[in-house]
C-alpha cells in the first residue's frame, strides 16, 4: 500500500469524524436548543399556527359573550374584548407584538384547540375541503353585572375588588384599576406604558398592599388557637401601646377605647388590643397562622395567577414590628385576592376553596369538553374558629368599624382596614373593607381595596355594600 | 465474479427505482397540497426521471467501467433539491430543473470527451493563469450580494466566478503538487493559496476561504504525507484568522454573531437566527411537505435550503442527507484510491474534498456550529454555476474511477 493510498484511508476517517460531529451537533440542537428557541416571539410560525384556529370565544356565568375573534385572512385575525377594559385585566389580551396575558395566556391551548386536524383521515372525510377550525370556548365564572358594578364604583379610585363564591372558590369578579383598553394595543402602548399609575398591572392578584387592620383577622384567628382563656379576656385600652423610649403604638384618631372584651378590641379595631396580642404571639405563632393562609407561598388557583403575599420574619427583641406586624403594618403585605380569601374561609367553615375563573370548556358547537369542579384545598381553621370569627365579623358592620357595609336586608360581615403606606409620600391611608354575605348562608366573599382612599369603614365598606347587593340580587 | 456483477448491478437499478420513487412521491404530495391539483408537479417529477434515466442510461451503456454510484448519488441530492425548490419558488425550480440538465450533460460530455486526464497535468501555469483570473475577476467587477462582493453580472447573465476558480485552482494544486520532492516545491503552491484566500477575504466570502482551505491541507496532507505540514497551515490559518478579526469588520461581525445571534434578532442575526427556529420547528420528523414556514428563512432555496428541509421534511432527512453526502464523499475518494497516476488521483481528493467541506461549511453554518458563511450546498441548492461545477467536478471524478484499476 503506498503513501497516497494510506493518507487517503486516513483523510476519509477524519472526514468521517467530522461528519459524525455534525449529526451529533444537529441531535443536540434539537433536544437541547430548539425546544428553548421554538416559541421566542421572533419565530413567526407560533402566530401563524395560533391564527390558523379562530380563537374562541370567553363567556362570563350567564353566557354573555366577553371576546369576539374574526379572520382578518388566513394568518391574521382581530381578537375584540366586547367590555374594553373593564375585564382588561382579568382577560388579558393576545396581540403578536406585546404577546399573551392573563386567563388569555392561561387558557391559550384550549382557545387554539380544534378538533378539525390536519390529518389524512380528517381530508378524506372532509372531501378534500377544507374546514374552518374554530377553537373552543370558555365558560368563565364571572358574572357580568357584579364585576360592573365593581367597576363603576371605584370609578377613579385606584384600588381593586375581587368577588368569590365562599363555597365553591369560583371567581365572580376582579377588578383593578386603573385599567387599560385591550382593543387597539398598538395605538395605546406607548401611553399605558408610562402611566405612572401602571395600569397593565393587575392590582387584584398581583398588587401588594399593607393590609392594615383587615390583617386583625389573622391575628385573631391566631389568638383563638393559640392564646387559653382568649374569649374570656379583657384589655385596658389606654390608646397607646409603649415599647420604649422611641416606639409606640396608637389607635385610629388617638380613641381611648377603656376596658373592652377580645371581641370588642376586635369589633372597634383596637390597636392597643391587637399589638398586644401580636406580642403575646409572638412572631413564629402568628406567622405559623398567616401562612396556613398563604403568606409566603404560591396559592393554588386556575385561571389567574397570585402574588405571594409577604409575612416577616421577626426577632423576637422588634417588638415594636411584631405589634406592628399583628395589625398589618411593618412589612405584612397582602393582594386584595388573599384577603377576599381569607374572608372567604372563614364564610366557609374554614375550608379554603380553590379559586378557579374556568367553569366550563366548550366546542364551537356548545358541545362539552370538560366541566371544572369546585376543589377544596384544605381545612384552614376549624369550624369552630371560623364560626366565633363569623360572629365578630358580623358584629364588625352590625355596630362597629364597618356599619357604612350594611344592606337593609342582608346580614352581611367583614372587617374594615385603615392601612398606612409611605412608599409613595401620600398621607392618605389606603382603604380596605373586607367580608362576606348573608351571614347565615355566605354566598359572596370579598375584597376591596381603594387605595389613598382614607378611613376603610367609608370607602371600601361601601363599595363592598354595593357590590354584595348586586352579587346577591340574582 | 459475474454473480458479483450481477448483483452490484441489481443493487444500483433498485436504488435507481427508488430514487424515482422518491422524486414521484414527493412531486406527488406537492400536487396535491395545491388546489386545484397541481398538474405543474407532475411534469417536473417525469422531466427529472427522465432526465435521470437518460444519463443513468448513458453511462452504464457506454461507459461501464466507472463507479456506478456517483452518479446515483447525486441525482438523489439533487432531486431532493429540485423538489425543495419547488416547494418554495416553482419559477425557481424549473431553471433549476434546467441547470440539472445543463449539468448532467455537462457530467456525460466530461466523460464522454475528455481524453487521458495524465495529458492535463502539463498545462500547470494554464491552471495558475484561469485560478488567478477567476479569483480576482470580483475584485474588479464583482457586485455585492447578501454581503459577499463575489457575484459577476453581465447583462441577464450572473454567476460566481470563485466556484470556476476552484476547478482550476484543484488542477492547478494537483499538478503543482504532484511534482512534490522536498519543501522548496512546496513554495510556489504555497504563495498561491495564500493569494487565492487573500482575494476570498477581500471580497468578504469567508466561506469560500475556508473551503479552499481545506481542500489544500488535505491535497497537501494526502501527497506529502507530513503531519508537520499540516499543523503549520492551521497555525497560519489561526494567525491569519486572529489578524482579519483585527483588521476587516465583516469577519468580527460574522464571529460575533456566531457568539450571539440573539442581541440582534432583526437585523444583523436575522438570518441565522430564522434559519435556527426553522430547524427547531421541525423536530424529528418535520410538518411535512408544504406545511410547514420556511418561507420565513432568507435566502432559502440556497444558503439556507437545509434548514427549509429540515423543517418540512425533519431532522431525519437533514441527518439523510449527511449521510448521502457522505456516501458520495466515500465513493469519490475511492476513485482517487484506485485512480491510475499521481495527477488524477490528487485532482480526484481535490474535487471529493470540495464537495465535503462546503457541506460541513454550510450545513454547520445553517446550525450555527461553526460561523455563519454563505456558500451554496452542493447540488441541493438553487445555484446554475455550482450545480454545473459540481458535476463537471464529478464528471472527471468519474472519468479518473474509469481509468483507475
Amino acid at each position: 500500500m503506498d503513501d497516497i493510498t494510506k493518507n487517503i484511508k486516513r483523510v476519509l476517517i477524519v472526514f468521517l469524524i467530522c461528519f459524525v460531529g455534525l449529526v451529533s451537533y444537529i441531535t443536540y440542537f434539537e433536544m437541547v436548543v430548539g425546544p428553548k428557541i421554538v416559541n421566542n416571539a421572533a419565530n413567526k410560525r407560533v402566530w401563524v399556527k395560533r391564527n390558523e384556529v379562530l380563537r374562541g370565544t370567553i363567556y362570563d356565568r350567564n353566557m354573555q359573550a366577553l371576546t369576539k375573534s374574526s379572520k382578518i385572512d388566513s394568518t391574521t385575525q382581530k381578537r375584540e374584548y366586547t367590555a374594553g377594559a373593564m375585564f382588561a385585566h382579568v382577560l388579558g389580551y393576545v396581540d403578536i407584538k406585546y404577546g399573551l396575558t392573563g386567563l388569555e395566556k392561561k387558557y391559550d391551548e384550549q382557545l387554539i384547540y380544534s378538533s378539525v386536524q390536519d390529518t389524512v383521515m380528517s381530508y378524506i372525510k372532509s372531501g378534500g375541503k377544507t374546514q374552518a377550525k374554530l377553537g373552543n370556548n370558555l365558560k368563565t365564572t364571572l358574572d357580568y353585572n357584579v364585576q360592573k358594578k365593581a367597576y363603576d364604583l371605584l370609578g377613579d379610585n385606584k384600588g381593586a375588588v375581587v368577588v368569590l363564591n365562599p363555597k365553591t372558590g369560583e371567581i365572580l369578579a376582579i377588578v383593578s384599576k386603573p385599567s387599560f383598553d385591550p382593543n387597539n394595543l398598538e395605538a395605546n402602548w406607548a401611553s399605558i406604558n408610562s402611566n405612572k399609575n401602571m395600569p397593565l398591572i393587575n392590582r387584584a392578584t398581583a398588587g401588594l398592599y399593607p393590609p392594615g387592620s383587615t390583617f386583625k383577622t389573622i391575628t385573631a384567628i391566631s389568638a383563638i388557637e393559640n392564646v387559653s382563656g382568649i374569649m374570656d379576656r379583657t384589655f385596658n385600652d389606654t390608646g397607646k401601646l409603649v415599647f420604649n423610649s422611641k416606639e409606640s403604638l396608637s389607635n385610629f384618631n388617638g380613641e381611648v377605647l377603656g376596658n373592652i372584651t377580645f371581641k370588642q378590641a376586635y369589633v372597634h379595631s383596637s390597636n392597643f388590643a391587637f399589638g398586644t396580642l401580636g406580642l403575646d404571639l409572638g412572631n413564629s405563632k402568628l406567622k405559623e397562622t398567616a401562612e396556613k393562609f398563604f403568606f409566603n407561598s404560591d396559592t393554588p388557583a386556575d385561571g389567574i395567577t397570585i402574588e405571594n403575599s409577604k409575612f416577616p420574619t421577626l426577632k423576637s427583641y422588634e417588638k415594636g414590628n411584631i405589634a406592628q406586624s399583628a395589625i398589618g403594618q411593618s412589612s405584612v403585605l397582602a393582594s386584595p385576592m388573599e384577603m377576599a380569601l381569607i374572608s372567604a374561609t372563614i364564610a366557609n367553615d374554614g375550608v379554603m376553596m380553590k379559586p378557579y375563573l374556568v367553569s366550563e370548556v366548550m366546542k364551537n358547537s356548545g358541545e362539552k369538553v370538560k366541566t371544572i369542579e369546585p376543589q377544596s384545598i384544605k381545612q384552614v381553621i376549624s369550624a369552630n374558629t371560623s364560626k366565633i370569627m363569623k360572629d365578630f365579623m358580623r358584629t364588625v358592620v352590625a355596630e362597629g368599624t364597618g356599619t357604612n357595609a350594611a344592606l337593609s336586608d342582608i346580614n352581611v360581615c367583614g372587617k374594615t382596614g385603615t392601612a398606612d403606606h409611605s412608599y409613595d409620600g401620600s398621607n392618605t391611608p389606603h382603604s380596605w373593607f373586607i367580608g362576606f354575605a348573608p351571614y347565615d348562608n355566605p354566598q359572596v366573599a370579598i375584597a376591596v381595596i381603594v387605595e389613598d382612599g382614607g378611613q376603610g369603614g367609608i370607602a371600601a365598606a361601601k363599595i363592598a355594600a354595593g357590590v354584595i347587593q348586586t352579587a346577591l340580587n340574582k | 465474479m459475474v454473480v458479483n456483477v450481477l448483483r452490484a448491478d441489481r443493487d444500483e437499478r433498485k436504488l435507481l427505482r427508488y430514487t424515482y420513487l422518491l422524486c414521484i412521491v414527493c412531486f406527488v404530495n406537492l400536487a396535491v397540497l395545491k388546489q386545484p391539483f397541481d398538474k405543474g408537479a407532475l411534469v417536473m417529477s417525469v422531466v427529472t426521471c427522465l432526465l435521470i434515466g437518460y444519463s443513468y442510461f448513458v453511462i452504464r451503456r457506454f461507459f461501464s467501467d466507472g463507479d456506478k454510484y456517483i452518479f446515483i448519488f447525486s441525482s438523489i441530492l439533487s432531486v431532493i433539491g429540485i423538489v425543495m425548490i419547488y416547494r418554495l419558488d416553482m419559477a425557481v425550480s424549473i431553471k433549476q430543473v434546467i441547470w440539472f440538465a445543463v449539468s448532467v450533460t455537462g457530467f456525460i460530455l466530461t466523460v464522454v470527451i475528455v481524453p487521458d486526464l495524465k495529458r492535463f497535468s502539463k498545462y500547470k501555469y494554464i491552471f495558475l493563469i484561469f485560478t488567478i483570473i477567476f479569483m480576482g475577476m470580483c475584485m474588479v467587477i464583482g457586485t455585492e450580494v447578501y454581503g459577499a462582493k463575489n457575484w459577476v453580472i453581465i447583462g441577464k447573465f450572473s454567476f460566481q466566478p470563485s466556484e470556476f476558480g476552484k476547478l482550476f485552482f484543484i488542477a492547478y494544486l494537483a499538478s503543482s503538487l504532484k511534482d512534490y520532492k522536498d519543501f522548496k516545491s512546496l513554495i510556489e503552491p504555497a504563495v498561491v493559496v495564500m493569494i487565492c484566500l487573500g482575494f476570498m477575504v477581500l471580497q468578504k466570502d469567508l466561506g469560500s476561504a475556508l473551503i479552499f482551505f481545506g481542500i489544500s491541507v488535505t491535497m497537501l496532507y494526502i501527497c506529502t504525507s507530513k503531519l508537520k505540514y499540516v499543523m503549520a497551515c492551521i497555525g497560519m490559518f489561526a494567525v491569519g484568522a486572529a489578524i482579519s478579526y483585527q483588521i476587516f469588520d465583516h469577519v468580527r461581525l460574522r464571529f460575533l454573531i456566531w457568539r450571539n445571534p440573539w442581541s440582534d434578532v432583526n437585523d444583523k442575526g436575522h438570518q441565522i437566527v430564522q434559519s435556527m427556529f426553522s430547524l427547531a420547528s421541525g423536530g424529528l420528523t418535520g410538518t411535512g411537505l408544504g406545511l410547514g414556514h420556511p418561507e420565513y428563512v432568507p435566502v432559502n432555496t440556497s444558503d439556507f435550503i437545509f434548514a427549509a428541509l429540515c423543517e418540512e421534511l425533519g431532522i431525519l432527512i437533514g441527518f439523510a442527507i449527511i449521510i448521502l453526502y457522505f456516501l458520495l464523499f466515500y465513493r469519490c475518494m475511492r476513485a482517487a484510491f484506485y485512480g491510475e497516476d499521481k495527477f488524477s488521483r490528487l485532482l480526484a481528493v481535490g474535487f471529493s474534498t470540495m464537495i465535503a467541506c462546503q457541506v460541513l461549511v454550510i450545513i454547520g453554518g445553517v446550525t450555527n456550529m461553526i460561523p455563519l458563511t454563505g456558500i451554496t450546498m452542493p447540488l441541493v441548492s438553487y445555484g446554475g454555476s455550482s450545480m454545473l461545477i459540481t458535476f463537471l467536478a464529478l464528471g472527471i471524478i468519474q472519468k479518473i474511477s474509469e481509468e483507475g484499476r
